[in-house]
């Protein structure tokens, strides 16, 4: 899932500052599963901007909804009624919602009320990781599962570098090295030939070197 | 035991501390009262296993929040008083009484 | 009509004879009868339960903490009493004794007598003016007379039933003829000193007696001093001096001068473990445990670092977890811990001070001064329970406790009269609270047939249906006498609440309470059609069932019931400011009014159950149970992983009592074999378990060949045992002369006595027990190891024993056989912490060595035979644990839902534990365990359906994204996600605490009655226009 947090206080508030009415749209996908822009974290924020606006001598009204998706225009619709009566948006949703949401609702300010952090995993009930960087090129299959792109801080394709030290990065000892953790495990798979593989330079194309990217399947496209 | 604290102080019945939720509190707040505290029983002793640990987490978080918005965290406290204990009860109701006394009016309130 | 019957007339005088009668009396209301009531009212029988004192709750109602989680004792208690004052098929009777019992097992005549409470239970609000008006003053026995009472007064103030009562032999009105200051002031009429003897006649099918002890008097001993300086106290006092609720609101201070103490000194075995005149020979069983909490507690309750010393003989902390809780005391808390027997307790130089004359750890006298005393007194058996048993025919031991068999643990000698608790043996709660179920379980099987014949069952009108209705809500206020009346102005407030949003009439009472204004509820109802109810009184916690009840009488649904307590929570603790509490009620009553406003109905759904058990074990604990099950009419399968039943007992050949455990298990299996309820299969495993109470499904794989088979079952239990520590250590399994006790009852019990050869033997203590892998106790080896000793010496007498031991474990009447085996010239050594004992080969010999702790020197024994006491370890739970979604404790035993009062179920609703998978214990004790197991299997399937829902979380399919927070956060294990990828709540298995509500990210979770919308909806109400 993508795992974002929320934006400072002050931030937001700094986004509304000129506002009387404020539309919060929350989204029931990833950023719900981690705590950060769902049903209940809208109606947390809305409560404290208000009442960081009621402190200053100031009114705020804040409509709160909660989307299904902001990825997507169908869901985006389902507030097209509401939203010229509110000054501003603050969306809730990753930074793919925000924009989807600016580049349907264009008078409109829209700003961001969290900040979109990596696409990662629940290690455990409020821990969430990095796993993912949509490189474009997957090359799990010869890592043992374990992405060196995502997870070594140096992106090495080939082995550990010289700061790996008793399994850890040198950028943080409490990072594990991730080709510490490919080694093994490949071990453990009895799979270290795969090691001795070398992995060719990658094309950084497919990721963001190569600009914007799409996806499209024609079959799909109506 | 019929031991008198100050009347300042109303009581909102939750089966578990563990039902608060961070919306009651800022809800709390945000109409205008003072100070908010949570009662529950004392650690290691909820009838539901862990629902006191929980809300003493997310009385955590929300006093991060208050103190954010510039209400002041110190206005929001979490108490572990067992059921059979009046006396503690009373003392944090004169405690949290006190301190919410010295801190003066909501600075919500004021501008309501 | 004519009828023809052919029969004799002898076998008609029969029947009529046996008539079975479906109600039970359980005598003495501590914890011990509270439950053994329950359990039988739950189950479908009527029950009387008898009560000397003006209250039940007993001795528990007294403590402040329970041992070993220091648990608030009246905080886990005070439930259990609430539930006993309003069970529809519980009667209580106070004050009453029992005179004389005639009949027989299923139909006794029982004659009783009631003594006056010179108040009328009917009319008695407890307000408690009676007590305040009243001029004099009693030492306050519910606080061992630290501080004193009045005449008119209320044992404590959670009592059952909440009534005063006046103390006759106290009264001013009873010496003198005059005074009746509480009649005169009493707001309900409720004092009638014209109240007489009652003499009472009930007709039971049988008996359960749960009479308690008393606290052993050490006045009765000069040699504790106790009496003669203020500052020597007993442990029951010092409970008080701790509790909250106690002479000195649990600040911790001694009597003579309120100073608050330094040092405290507790002195164990008072009254026990001792055959001087006046003591007692049997060890208590408790003392020990109790005193390590007393002294952890006063540790965490003094300001200034207190010094807590425990005098002992042998620490006996032999229950489940309780190791560790002596541990923590003497290694975290700094509890201090000493060997010696203390004989003399002299003043000491400073004002209120005591010293200590001991033998310290040097051998030396040591002279020490405390400033407070407590003396760790026993159970003794009060008198009036050895006239009880005399009035009823039974049987007592030689220490006037009511005599049981080794098998057979709450039987007395009277069929159809069973005992539990401490009445039958020493015991702490737990054990008294798994007694009560067996009882329980004896007593139900007796009248199984008899069931629900008795036992009542209120029925209700259909529901008025208020959906899409507006909210038309009644308001009653009440003055409560002057109660709150006195306090705040309850006109103002009902004038204030007939003008709140929605509310249609509102109404003052005098004591919304009673049984008129009950009447005039339903009248209103009715009348003004209203569909919501709100009652400003007194506390839900007592009175929330009483009115949620009478609006059910006129047909709303239970939960449009809402209430404001503006005594307990005003008029009482704001006594002097009129004005203000008055103001608080009129928000209280606004903010209920909201509440109402926005309550919906709940329903409870009927889930038929399946009417079999499913037990996992087929030792003695499997055993009892299933023939228990039984007998209550229910079907059994029983599930042994072994070719043949018996478990662990097949190793067993005598109890310490001297009893023949080969017969007894041939017997067990003969009689599960023969019954046609309970089907036996042996060699199977459990493969696959879901469901909830009720209606669990099981998969097994039965037989060598496993073949696979599904059960359909409404409860189980487990009772698959423990495993015998096996060892590597002491040269087990490489020299022939090193046994283990198993090994050693074994050739006792073959007879072949190449013991009589033998001329010297040391038993090794604790082996896996007590040390730092395993550092529970298994407290089953001392009591073997005594009675292996015992055997042999008997057989050869001129063997020489050592026993070495870290402490002699042998509580309850099995001190006994430690002082038998004492007198038989047995030698008990207790090694040194440090000095454990080594064991060597010397020649083709073996020699031990090991540090004597008196000495403090290196002894060594040559043997001929090493036997070792290798204790109990949980056998491979994990699997089953995590199939069964059971917790398990860190030792890998059954972790029970309640350590104190719920000791044989588990966290999971329909599933039990007992025997030695819960922990290690006797046979006698697994038995108990065994049918308090059985006693809540067969409590849960007695009801035809099973009612679940009511206060319970529920998920909007819509608004959950399947984000499993949840699932995670639940501490029962219930939401799961189901095959719409969302998640799903079993309303049969959730226990109604709200924490999934409150995390819910997409708030998708609501909780019943406690829903977001009427939780804010008081919060508005209270701070709008504020």
């Amino acid at each position: 899932m993508i795992v974002a947090e929320r934006k400072p206080i002050e931030e937001i508030m700094g986004f509304a500052k000129n506002c009387k009415k404020i539309l919060m749209v929350g989204c029931n996908e990833c950023v719900t599963v981690c705590y950060a822009g769902g049903r209940k974290e809208v109606a947390i924020l809305a409560s404290a901007l208000k009442m960081a606006f009621k402190k200053d001598g100031k009114g705020l009204e804040v409509t709160e909804v909660t989307l299904e998706r902001q990825c997507d225009h169908e869901y985006l619709e389902e507030i097209r009624n509401i939203v010229d009566e509110h000054d501003a948006i603050v969306s809730l949703a990753c930074g793919v919602g925000v924009q989807f949401m600016a580049e349907k609702y264009l008078t409109t300010p829209v700003f961001p009320g969290v900040n979109t952090r990596f696409m990662g995993v629940t290690e455990e009930s409020g821990v969430w990781s990095e796993r993912c960087q949509g490189c474009g090129e997957c090359i799990l299959g010869q890592t043992a599962g374990i992405c060196p792109i995502s997870r070594c801080a140096k992106r090495l394709l080939n082995g550990p570098c010289g700061g790996s030290t008793n399994g850890k990065c040198e950028i943080n000892k409490d990072l594990d090295c991730a080709w510490q953790l490919i080694i093994d495990r490949l071990k453990a798979l009895d799979r270290l030939d795969d090691y001795e593989e070398i992995i060719p330079i990658k094309d950084w194309s497919t990721e963001r070197a190569g600009g914007p990217r799409k996806v499209v399947r024609e079959d799909l496209k109506q | 035991m019929r031991l008198s604290y100050p009347d300042s102080i109303r009581i909102i019945r939750l089966p578990c501390t563990g039902k608060i939720d961070v919306i009651h509190i800022m809800e709390a707040f945000e109409k205008g009262a003072d100070g908010v505290y949570v009662a529950g029983c004392l650690e290691g002793e909820c009838h539901f296993i862990k629902g006191n640990l929980r809300a003493r987490k997310r009385v955590e978080y929300t006093k991060k929040l208050l103190d954010d918005i510039g209400v002041g965290g110190e206005r929001l406290e979490m108490y572990n008083i067992a059921a059979s204990d009046g006396p503690r009860f009373a003392a944090v109701a004169r405690e949290m009484h006190g301190k919410i006394t010295a801190l003066g009016p909501s600075p919500i309130k004021k501008s309501l | 009509m004519l009828g023809i019957l052919f029969t004799s007339y002898e076998k008609m005088a029969d029947e009529v004879e046996k008539g079975k009668i479906g109600s039970v009396m359980v005598v003495g209301g501590g914890i011990g009868g509270m439950q053994a009531a329950l359990d039988l009212a739950d189950s479908g029988f009527y029950v009387y339960l008898i009560e000397k004192s003006s209250s039940i709750g007993g001795r528990m109602s007294q403590l402040d903490k329970t041992f070993p989680t220091n648990d608030c004792s009246m905080c886990i208690m005070s439930p259990k009493l609430v539930e006993c004052g309003k069970h529809l098929n519980i009667e209580i009777l106070t004050l009453s004794d029992i005179e004389n019992v005639t009949g027989e097992a299923g139909n006794f005549h029982v004659r009783l007598i009631q003594h006056p409470r010179y108040i009328d239970v009917d009319k008695c609000i407890a307000c408690g003016t009676c007590a305040e008006k009243c001029p004099r003053k009693v030492p306050d026995e519910y606080n061992a007379g630290l501080i004193n009472r009045k005449a008119a007064y209320i044992r404590y103030p959670q009592a059952v039933p909440l009534k005063y009562l006046i103390d006759a032999e106290h009264c001013i009105y009873f010496e003198k003829g005059r005074c009746k200051a509480c009649e005169k002031f009493c707001p309900a009429n409720a004092v009638d000193f014209e109240q007489k003897e009652r003499k009472i006649q009930i007709d039971v099918g049988a008996i359960i007696l749960a009479p308690g002890f008393q606290p052993y008097n050490p006045a009765l001993n000069d040699t504790y001093q106790y009496g003669r300086y203020p500052n020597i106290v007993t442990s029951l006092e010092f409970e008080r001096i701790l509790s909250a609720s106690g002479p000195y609101q649990g600040h911790l201070v001694r009597p003579s001068d309120g100073k608050e103490p330094k040092k405290i000194a507790w002195i164990q075995c008072v009254g026990s473990r001792n055959i001087h005149a006046g003591d007692k020979g049997y060890c208590s069983g408790v003392c020990c445990t109790y005193a390590i909490k007393e002294a952890m507690v006063a540790k965490e309750h003094s300001a200034i670092p207190l010094d807590a010393a425990i005098f002992y003989i042998d620490i006996r902390t032999y229950g489940k977890d309780f190791e560790r809780f002596f541990n923590r005391a003497k290694d975290e808390m700094g509890v201090r811990f000493i060997k010696s027997r203390i004989n003399t307790i002299l003043p000491g130089e400073e004002e209120g001070d005591l010293t200590i004359r001991y033998v310290n750890a040097a051998g030396g006298i040591v002279k020490e001064a405390f400033d407070t005393v407590v003396l760790s007194v026993g159970i003794d058996i009060a008198p009036e329970s050895i006239e009880l048993a005399k009035n009823l025919g039974i049987e007592l031991n030689h220490y006037n406790f009511a005599k049981t068999d080794s098998f057979d643990p709450v039987r007395t000698t009277r069929s159809g009269v069973y005992v539990c608790g401490v009445f039958q043996g020493p015991k702490d709660i737990p054990e008294t609270v798994m007694q009560a179920s067996a009882a329980a379980a004896e007593a139900s099987s007796l009248l199984s047939t008899e069931r629900n014949k008795l036992a009542k069952e209120k029925i209700y009108p259909e529901e008025i249906d208020v959906t899409g209705q507006e909210p038309r809500i009644g308001v009653f206020v009440c003055h409560c006498g002057t109660n709150i009346g006195g306090v705040v102005d309850v006109p103002m407030v009902t004038k204030y609440a007939s003008t709140l949003p929605h509310v249609v009439v509102a109404q003052e009472n005098l004591f919304t309470c009673s049984q008129d204004t009950q009447v005039k509820i339903k009248e209103n109802i009715r009348e003004h059609r209203l569909n919501r109810v709100v009652v400003a009184s007194c506390s839900t916690r007592t009175h929330e069932p009483l009115f949620q009840d009478t609006i059910r009488e006129a047909g709303l649904n239970p939960y449009l019931f809402s209430m404001a307590n503006i005594r307990d929570q005003d008029s009482w603790v704001h006594q002097s400011d009129h004005k203000g509490a008055t103001e608080k009620a009129k928000d209280l009553v606004k903010m209920a009014v909201a509440n109402a406003a926005q309550l919906s109905p709940l329903y409870k759904t009927k889930l038929p159950a399946t009417k079999r058990v499913l037990i996992l074990g087929g030792g003695i604990a499997g055993m009892t149970a299933a023939l228990n099950v039984a007998g209550h009419g229910f079907e059994v399968v029983l599930v042994e992983i072994e070719k043949e039943l018996g478990g662990f007992a097949r190793n067993l050949h005598r109890t310490l009592q001297g009893d023949d455990v080969q017969s007894y298990v041939a017997e067990l299996i003969e009689k599960v074999t023969q019954n046609d309820k309970i089907q036996a299969l042996t060699e199977t495993i459990l493969a696959d378990f879901s469901g909830g109470k009720g209606n669990f499904k099981t998969a097994l794989a039965v037989g060598p060949a496993m073949y696979h088979r599904e059960v359909n079952h409404g409860a189980l239990i487990i009772a698959t045992g423990a495993t015998e520590y096996t060892t590597h250590e002491y040269l087990y399994g490489e020299h022939s002369s090193v046994k283990t006790q198993v090994e050693l009852e074994g050739i006792l019990a073959k007879g072949e006595n190449p013991i009589r050869d033998w001329k010297s033997l040391v038993m090794i203590q604790c082996v896996g027990s007590r040390n730092d892998a395993n550092p529970n106790c298994s407290r089953v080896c001392c009591q073997q190891a005594i009675k292996n000793a015992i055997a042999t010496k008997e057989v050869n007498p001129d063997i020489n024993i050592f026993v070495l031991h870290k402490d002699i474990r042998t509580y309850g009447f099995s001190e006994d056989y430690y002082r038998r085996a004492r007198e038989m010239g047995i030698q008990f050594l207790r090694f040194k912490t440090g000095g454990e004992p080594q064991v060597e080969r010397a020649g083709e010999g073996i020699r031990v060595s090991f540090t004597d702790f008196t000495l403090g020197r290196e002894m060594t024994i040559n043997p001929d035979q090493v036997i070792l006491s290798t204790g109990v370890v949980a056998g491979d739970t994990e699997e089953l644990a995590s199939i069964l979604k059971v917790p398990l404790t860190s030792d890998r035993f059954f972790l029970e839902a309640h350590v104190k009062l719920r000791p044989v179920d588990t966290q999971s609703d329909g599933i039990f534990v007992c025997g030695m998978a819960h922990s290690p214990k006797r046979i006698d004790e697994s038995v108990s365990q065994a049918l308090a197991a059985s006693t809540r299997a067969c409590r849960l399937l007695s009801q035809d359906y099973i009612e679940v829902g009511g206060v319970v979380a529920k998920v909007d399919p819509e608004l959950c994204t399947g984000c499993l927070i949840c699932v995670r956060a639940c501490p029962y294990e219930v939401p799961f996600i189901n095959e719409d990828g969302v998640s799903e709540i079993d309303i049969s298995k959730c226990q109604g605490c709200g924490v999934c509500a409150a995390e819910c990210p997409a708030k998708a979770i609501t909780l019943g009655h406690f829903e977001d919308t009427q939780i804010l909806a008081e919060i508005d109400a209270l701070l709008e226009a504020r």
